[in-house]
């Protein structure tokens, strides 16, 4: 009530266990890192409102738990989100494999609109890299969405990836308003009359 | 692939080949691979329960903002003045020559003065070109509107809040096909396949709010199993049996009693008898019933040599000195047996009964010495959760300026695991002179012996005015309750390990048991400079909630530090039944191995006052209980 707010976008994260989803969403909210390992149960979401475009965007981001048994509440947020960050781990060539049957699970349960984008997280531990990143960009243009390595603890490319979702869905909204009312060419010259006629109404006025 | 397509298809019945059979396996498809997923645990839908609750709150502010961007729309169509298609649509003024300007609206076709219009630019990301267009302020709200409400995604307007609670009637417009219209319309439309959704959602909450209902119910049982405890509780130990039990011990108890008043009716002394019994009734505990049968009949062979040995009883009036009763006339005899008999009934009026002590007591002139057997004690209270004492004795002469005589008490042997001990011991007092008998008074004190303290069981005073050198003088006393003499024999107890007081809460909003450490005193000295550096150490042992071990700060150079910490402890009143709470003494060395001080135990098997304690912090949640407590001198392994 107290600070008001022009959008709320819902996001969410998905993936397998362990690749970063609640880091990245720490990052992202808190600015900070917790080392220690403890799964998400269920579900789970953060807020924080950023600014576009002179626009206060409030961020509701969720956070899901990638293990199998607790997929049946997770998917029930699917729906609901109007982006979704599909996250893999550099580090471990099974999750990068999983982002297909994640992309698919999206297109069961969630809305057909909805805005996707791909993260590979862990992108600071070079030495163990599993994942080239050509590999990912690769996948991201196969699906078309887009494609950006993070590290939640070097804090590299969170915000960017947060704010380039939130800007993709800002300008679907424009191009979604604009695609239900179809412009009509013949009307096109009207405002250009009245306005024609105003000039030449208020010279002759002053006159 | 086509011919095994076709294979297919023509023979749909044919079982599936090895390969398929290995495709469906990796696949987890097929009809053997449906895996039930396990149940969440309690502590797991609370988490998801708080994560939706949390939600809520969000969605709550949610909706009332998307009601203020509804408002602020039905508020501008309600100006709408629609007079007709010469007049503008909202304002009302009339287009003419001098007169504003005619411009329609891209979304509802509608004419609109230059005031009530607002163009927006509409940038085509393929091209790179932007168009500018006119919408009246009606169509220009309801764009901002769908935008920020999320409509636009979800193809329908969310469930909204007004902020009034009357909503003015949207007025119809006479256009034919107005784009208002439509749009409305649209709305109403999407609005519809948006419900089943959220009334799957609000399904899904159920489910887990009665599955949180359910995880509930499980620590209230517990908190009821401690209160049942507490209730079992009676006095100073634990009464067995249940409420059923006492009724029928009572109405045995009163047959029992029916059949003694008709003894004394026959005896001849009837208002005397009766109202001497009924006040004994009174103060008659409650015990296990085969003890009250040996009780009640042991009570009728002394109320019978009560009445044989008349002279016996005049030992009972400690304030008749004189020692020539016997040869008094029969009529005297009788009035001093009647004021003898009062002055029991009223000191049995005023004390509660603690029980009956036997003793043999005897002076030998040659040598200045007075005997004192300790024979036996019947019916002394419990001191343990199972019913039972470890009784001993301590005795000294009380003069008649009302002091000890002595101020070393004599002892005699613990007698353990009975309330009816046999002592059956002899203490001797040297240097009483016969002139002292006629005005002195044997004072005899029972405890409870236990190592870690001592607590009070009874005691008697015997008038040495009727002890003869020729036999032995026996009698059979009430025990009554604490006086100055006791507290002097509890002072004159030898505790080297010192004292602490301890303060006990459970406090149930926390579900913790608070341990207070206040002070202790008189702590053993370990340093060469005569003092000690205590600090106690506290454990909760066997641990269910893996509570760790607290230590109170240092209190350098004092024997007698005051502490006043604080402690908790994570627990249950179910498990406070079950566990014990461990209290250490250390002296501090730095450099060394610290030196032990003392210890105290508290717990379900405890004894005496550190049982009441006990008991008394699970029965009364919430209460702070103080008490003294001697430290014992071992040191229990941990």
């Amino acid at each position: 009530m107290a600070k008001t707010y022009d959008y709320l976008f819902k996001l969410l994260l998905i993936g397998d266990s362990g690749v970063g989803k609640t880091c990245i969403l720490f990052r992202f909210s808190e600015d900070a890192f917790n080392t220690t390992f403890i799964s998400t149960i269920g579900i789970d979401f953060k807020i924080r409102t950023i600014e576009l475009d002179n626009k206060k965007i409030k961020l509701q981001i969720w956070d899901t738990a990638g293990q199998e048994r607790f997929r049946t509440i997770t998917t029930a947020y699917y729906r609901g989100a109007m982006g979704i960050m599909l996250v893999y781990d550099i580090t471990q060539e099974k999750s990068f494999e999983n982002i297909k049957n994640w992309i698919r699970n999206i297109e069961e349960n969630a809305s057909a609109d909805v805005e996707k984008m791909l993260l590979g997280n862990k992108c600071e531990l070079t030495d163990k890299r599993q994942v080239s990143k050509e590999r990912g960009e690769q996948l991201a243009i196969e699906y078309g969405i887009k494609f950006m390595e993070t590290s939640a603890k070097a804090s590299i490319n969170v915000e960017e990836a947060f704010l380039t979702l939130a800007s993709d869905i800002k300008a679907k909204t424009e191009k979604r308003m604009e695609a239900n009312n179809p412009p009509k060419g013949g009307h096109q010259l009207k405002p250009m009359d009245s306005r024609t006629k105003d000039s030449w109404l208020s010279r002759c006025s002053l006159l | 692939m086509d011919f095994q397509n076709r294979n297919n298809t023509a023979n749909k019945f044919v079982c599936p080949s090895d390969r398929q059979l290995a495709l469906r396996a990796k696949l987890k498809a097929g009809w053997s691979s449906s895996k039930t997923s396990e149940p969440l645990r309690p502590e797991e839908q609370e988490a998801i329960i708080s994560v939706i609750r949390r939600n809520e709150e969000i969605e709550v502010a949610e909706r009332q903002r998307v009601g203020r961007l509804v408002e602020r729309v039905e508020k501008i169509k309600q100006h709408a003045v629609e007079r007709g298609p010469n007049c503008c649509r909202l304002c009302g003024d009339t287009f003419g020559i001098l007169r504003p300007q005619r411009i329609l609206c891209e979304d509802c076709r509608q004419s609109v003065c230059t005031k009530c219009s607002v163009d927006i630019n509409i940038r085509y990301h393929t091209s790179e070109r932007s168009r500018e267009i006119w919408l009246c302020r009606i169509c220009s709200e309801t764009r901002e509107m769908w935008k920020k409400s999320g409509a636009w995604f979800f193809k329908g307007l969310p469930k909204y809040d007004m902020p009034r609670s009357a909503s003015a009637t949207p007025i119809p417009n006479p256009g034919p096909g107005s784009m208002a219209g439509d749009t409305r319309a649209v709305q109403s439309c999407h609005a519809t396949p948006t419900r089943p959704a959220r009334v799957k959602k609000l399904t899904i909450r159920v489910n887990d709010s009665s599955s949180s209902s359910s995880g509930h119910s499980e620590p209230e049982d517990e908190v009821d199993t401690g209160v049942g405890i507490g209730v079992g509780v009676v006095g100073g130990g634990m009464a067995k049996g249940i409420a059923s039990t006492r009724l029928q011990r009572e109405d045995s108890f009163r047959l029992r009693a029916y059949g003694s008043i008709r003894s004394f009716i026959d005896g001849g002394e009837r208002k005397l008898s009766n109202s001497f019994f009924f006040n004994r009734q009174q103060s008659q505990r409650p015990s296990e019933c085969p003890e009250y049968d040996s009780v009640s009949m042991s009570k009728l062979r002394r109320e019978s040599s009560f009445l044989r040995r008349g002279s016996v009883s005049s030992s009972w009036s400690i304030s008749d000195s004189s020692g020539s009763g016997s040869n008094n006339s029969g009529n005297s005899q009788t009035q001093s047996q009647y004021q003898q008999h009062q002055q029991q009934l009223q000191q049995h009026c005023r004390d509660p009964l603690l029980g009956w002590l036997e003793i043999a007591i005897s002076y030998r002139e040659a040598f200045h010495s007075l005997d004192c057997t300790m024979v036996r004690a019947r019916d002394l209270p419990a001191m343990d959760a199972a019913g039972l004492a470890d009784p001993y004795c301590k005795l000294n002469i009380i003069t008649p300026e009302a002091h000890t005589k002595y101020t070393r008490w004599q002892r005699t042997k613990t007698v353990h695991k009975t309330r009816n001990p046999e002592f059956n011991e002899t203490l001797q007092f040297v240097g009483v002179e016969p002139e002292e008998l006629g005005n002195s008074l044997i004072y005899v004190a029972l405890f409870d012996d236990d190592k870690y303290g001592h607590d009070f069981l009874g005691a008697a005073k015997v008038c040495l005015s009727t002890v003869h050198s020729t036999s032995q003088y026996r009698i059979s006393v009430p025990l009554g309750v604490e006086d100055q003499y006791s507290n002097a024999a509890e002072m004159a107890q030898n505790w080297p390990n010192g004292k602490m007081l301890l303060s006990l809460c459970y406090n149930t909003k926390r579900r913790a048991l608070v341990v207070n450490v206040k002070q202790c005193i008189n702590l053993m000295a370990m340093d060469n400079n005569g003092s000690s550096d205590p600090f106690v150490k506290i454990q909760l042992k066997p641990d269910a909630h893996k509570n760790k071990k607290h230590k109170t700060s240092v209190k350098w150079r004092t024997l007698n530090p005051i502490y006043n910490e604080e402690f908790y402890f994570e627990a249950s009143p179910h498990d406070l039944n079950k566990e014990m709470l461990i209290l250490t003494v250390w002296d501090k060395d730095l450099g060394k191995s610290n030196d032990f001080l003392g210890s105290l135990q508290l717990g379900a098997q405890s004894k005496g006052e550190r049982l009441q304690q006990w008991l008394d912090c699970i029965r009364l949640p919430d209460h702070f209980h103080e008490k003294w407590h001697c430290l014992a001198p071992d040191n229990p392994a941990h």
